[in-house]
């Protein structure tokens, strides 16, 4: 069997987080009563005219920030034509000729190398209304119409399906922090389109371009794109030629099915919308919007990582949005960062999947979790201990000593005292003592059990360790 | 340059707007769309044209709107101008296929 070479380019629409909509004054909202959002803007009555929203244009400049492009200074909207009930101005505006956002791009990492996916463009947009297809009828639901979009454009520059869902992730984690959209891809706040290519030999022409709508989820974009990789193949093989075509993944079918074969660019007939004249891009704006931007996932992955988190935790962090914010809060604080780490993804986390809650709804302010870390770092709580006291910790407003004091937690952390305890438990069991010293280390896994039951757990673990094998040596 | 457009010119700009035409009516547009192109071609002579799109007479920024709701239409006022409607959503005949705008 031959090898193609797959040419991938992704298209994702993202809606933006405002509060009203793109051009009219309705809100901005998602799970609403049908057409309850609506105004006479929305529904494209006649004399109606746009007004744009500045919120968008923010988020827009924002997002093309930080997707590395250049911005444009002066733009204008378009009209893409054409008859679908799902626009009943029979236009959709759009940007065809000024794209605000162009020449930018998203870093993935591809088998531990650096790969820039070049975004070609980023435009603003309208969403249409939502239609939903019942068996004889199609219903209409106009609150999604007139929610603000952008429409990201790569470069036909993806080469697998493992590319194209690391480009989504970093796309959606990038777009996720800075606050301009919430990226759920369930509720269609993001959506993918795939566009499919394959030929044999890296100098042919690109082969016939297919393109994948509608994607529901990021690892569907994977195995849509595969299956239409698979398909393609299998149809050059035969010696088969297809036309230019646009298929949508059927996620029952697990393939892509025919939606309908393209139309050209033309007959959408796009012209400058007249109704919204030029809107220009200052230097005073991009300031204030770069001003907004918060810390980006990979600067905090890398700024985690030199204050002593693990690899894996701070990747942890980045992923949970709301703790890595949390512990950004500790940057500047001379604490032990491994500890705050383990405590945040550990217990911490655990109660909060519990309980269905986020940790800015727990009492657990700043300053009390620094001292949490301190006194677990110093060992005057050990994890057996924090396991108890860890619903007063976040439940309650007491301060950690008070809670300590309450619980009655009395741990040995006074050196002669472990060394007191650890040379009772030596001189109790000669036996294990003997077998350790004959090289067999299981024997000192039942001597710190042995000194665990002892202080009923009352002891840091690390310190009484250290102190065990000291002893035994001397 | 032919003084009409061709069969197949009429249909396909038929089929964008979505309406069927009978053969009378795709002769008669031949005619009648190609006078409407000539006008509109008239625009290519003007002195001065150039390439640059000219959005708005003037070069001022347009007028930003505060990020900020006001009242909506009662989804009772919505569906009463719809031919059909079924609860709160408005009812069309079946179209196959997925939204074209975005």
């Amino acid at each position: 069997m031959t090898d193609f070479i797959p040419t991938i380019g992704v298209e994702v629409h993202v809606e933006l987080k405002t509060k009203t909509k793109i051009f009219s004054p309705s809100v901005n909202g998602y799970g609403q009563m049908a057409n309850s959002l609506t105004n006479v803007i929305d529904l494209g009555y006649p004399g109606t005219l746009p007004t744009m929203n500045e919120e968008v244009i923010n988020l827009a400049i924002k997002a093309a920030t930080v997707l590395n492009c250049k911005i444009r200074r002066q733009m204008h909207f378009d009209r893409k034509n054409y008859f679908y009930p799902d626009n009943p101005k029979n236009y959709q505006i759009t940007q065809f000729d000024t794209p605000i956002g162009y020449d930018g791009y998203v870093e993935i990492e591809v088998d531990g190398k650096t790969k820039k996916i070049e975004i070609e463009e980023m435009h603003i947009e309208e969403d249409t209304c939502k239609s939903t297809h019942r068996k004889e009828k199609t219903l209409l639901d106009f609150n999604r119409a007139g929610v603000p979009l952008i429409e990201i454009v790569t470069k036909p520059c993806i080469s697998s399906s493992e590319e194209a869902k690391l480009y989504l992730e970093k796309l959606k984690e990038l777009l996720f922090y800075c606050d301009i959209s919430d990226c759920k891809m369930e509720e269609g706040s993001m959506r993918a389109d795939a566009n499919v290519s394959i030929r044999k030999d890296i100098n042919d022409p690109f082969g016939t371009k297919v393109e994948i709508k509608n994607i529901g989820s990021i690892s569907n974009v994977g195995v849509s794109i595969e299956k239409e990789i698979a398909r393609q193949k299998e149809l050059i093989e035969k010696g088969e030629s297809f036309k230019e075509q646009t298929r949508r993944y059927d996620d029952k079918l697990g393939d892509t099915v025919l939606m309908r074969v393209k139309e050209t660019g033309n007959d959408y007939r796009y012209f400058p919308e007249p109704d919204i004249p030029y809107v220009i891009i200052t230097d005073e704006m991009i300031e204030r919007v770069e001003k907004t931007i918060p810390m980006l996932p990979k600067e905090r992955r890398k700024k985690y990582q030199e204050l002593g988190v693990s690899e894996l935790n701070a990747n942890k962090l980045v992923q949970n949005r709301s703790l890595s914010d949390y512990f950004n809060q500790l940057l500047e604080e001379k604490i032990n960062f491994k500890v705050a780490s383990n405590l945040l993804l550990g217990d911490i986390s655990g109660y909060l999947n519990k309980n269905e809650k986020d940790i800015t709804e727990t009492t657990l302010i700043k300053e009390r979790f620094i001292d949490l870390v301190n006194n677990i770092d110093n060992g005057t709580l050990t994890s057996k201990n924090l396991k108890d006291i860890l619903d007063k910790v976040l439940e309650t407003t007491s301060s950690i000593k008070e809670i300590i004091d309450e619980c009655g937690i009395k741990n040995i952390t006074d050196d002669n005292m472990i060394k007191e305890v650890i040379t009772k438990i030596i001189n109790d069991n000669p036996d294990s003592v003997a077998d350790y010293k004959a090289g067999h280390d299981r024997a000192i896994k039942y001597l710190m059990g042995q000194v665990m039951k002892e202080t009923k757990g009352g002891v840091n673990p690390k310190m009484a360790m250290e102190t065990l094998i000291n002893e035994l040596n001397k | 340059m032919a003084d009409k457009l061709t069969k197949e010119e009429v249909m396909h700009v038929a089929d964008l707007a979505r309406i069927s035409i009978s053969d009378e009516e795709v002769e008669k547009y031949q005619v009648e769309l190609k006078q409407l192109l000539n006008e509109v071609e008239k625009i290519n002579d003007v002195k001065g044209y150039d390439d640059e799109i000219l959005i708005a007479p003037w070069s001022e920024n347009t007028v930003l709107r505060k990020d900020e709701s006001k009242e909506m239409l009662n989804p009772k006022e919505v569906i009463e101008n719809a031919p059909r409607h079924s609860g709160n959503y408005i009812e069309v005949p079946v179209v196959i296929g997925e939204s074209e705008g975005a």
